[in-house]
């Protein structure tokens, strides 16, 4: 087997695993809507950016339906962003909820960059690794938007202020 | 413009227009409906293409998806949720509510069959038509389920109108 697919394993597993205990049992909807926000936004916005070629994905879950990479965009990114929103504070100060955003947007642009590095899961086309990093900062901040308005939670609203 | 780009930009439009429809107390059990549905047409559209059971020959993002990015990110979701949010409520005879099932998923498996005989939009390779009924009918189930689930009393609700059923 492909050390691609060992990844693509262990991110079914540590997406479901993450899911289940990180997410607490009264948080579970919102953790579910987190979740569809999330990959929602993440499909309508990489259809153009696989498109204009920003980047590629070489191996893949279903190479002849899509070029898309349906692990990552399906399941395990929405995961993260999941356990992200979920665990986000909204009574803390807007340093540390700007440091808390800071912080999960750079871990995942990190693990990107290994993946496309060390494997051929992804493969940057004209995207940089700053670029990925706005890209991810770009998702998270829209889907943010969205599931903060769904809540209607003001934090976003104080942040702007 | 080919017959199939007018049909695909009237499912935008139509979609749009559609969304004006929904009741401003229920926009969340909307929103609901529309991203779940997106969660089983993502994954099932794509299985059912790389399984070659269809082909949409003239389609959106042509280069990188074989799938039909306006039926199942937009149409599709966007027509659930009007289900969801008609659907009749609680007191109603079982029968009726049959009936909206069943009335729904003809009305779209006629649209499709259409669409597949006279325009390149979906062509069916292994695949018939009785099959997108049931299929379309279990997805507007697992929905409804996911639904009430979702605005359950006692779970999430922001205003105890907008719970699935009322």
């Amino acid at each position: 087997m492909l050390m691609e697919h060992w990844f693509l394993i262990a991110m079914w597993l540590l997406g479901f695993v993450g899911f289940i205990l990180l997410i607490k049992r009264k948080d579970r909807r919102k953790g579910f809507l987190a979740l569809m926000v999330f990959q929602s936004i993440v499909w309508l916005c990489d259809m153009p950016a696989f498109t204009y070629g920003l980047l590629s994905a070489p191996v893949r879950e279903f190479p002849k339906a899509t070029d898309l990479p349906l692990t990552i965009n399906y399941f395990f990114y929405p995961v993260l962003f999941s356990i992200f929103y979920v665990h986000k504070r909204v009574t803390r100060s807007l340093w540390s909820q700007f440091i808390y955003f800071f912080v999960w947007i750079t871990m995942i642009t990190f693990f990107d960059i290994v993946i496309e590095r060390y494997t051929n899961l992804l493969e940057y086309g004209i995207l940089t690794w700053y670029g990925m990093w706005i890209y991810i900062g770009f998702l998270f901040c829209v889907s943010l938007v969205c599931c903060n308005w769904f809540f209607k939670d003001k934090s976003l609203e104080r942040l702007g202020s | 413009m080919r017959m199939e780009w007018w049909i695909l930009l009237s499912a935008y439009a139509v979609g749009l227009g559609l969304l004006f429809f929904l009741p401003k107390n229920k926009i969340r059990m909307a929103v609901v409906a529309i991203l779940f549905k997106q969660v089983i047409t993502f994954l099932l559209g794509l299985v059912v293409v790389e399984m070659g059971m269809l082909e949409y020959p003239v389609r959106l993002f042509a280069s990188v998806s074989r799938t039909s990015f306006t039926y199942e990110y937009y149409f599709f979701p966007i027509i659930c949720a009007i289900f969801i949010v008609y659907f009749p409520n609680d007191h109603r005879s079982i029968w009726i509510k049959m009936g909206y099932y069943v009335g729904y998923t003809s009305i779209l498996t006629i649209c499709e069959v259409m669409i597949e005989e006279y325009t390149e939009l979906i062509e069916y390779i292994h695949w018939e038509w009785y099959v997108t009924w049931i299929t379309v009918c279990l997805s507007f189930y697992f929905t409804r389920l996911f639904c009430l689930w979702f605005f359950m009393k006692g779970g999430f609700h922001i205003k105890t109108k907008e719970r699935a059923g009322d």
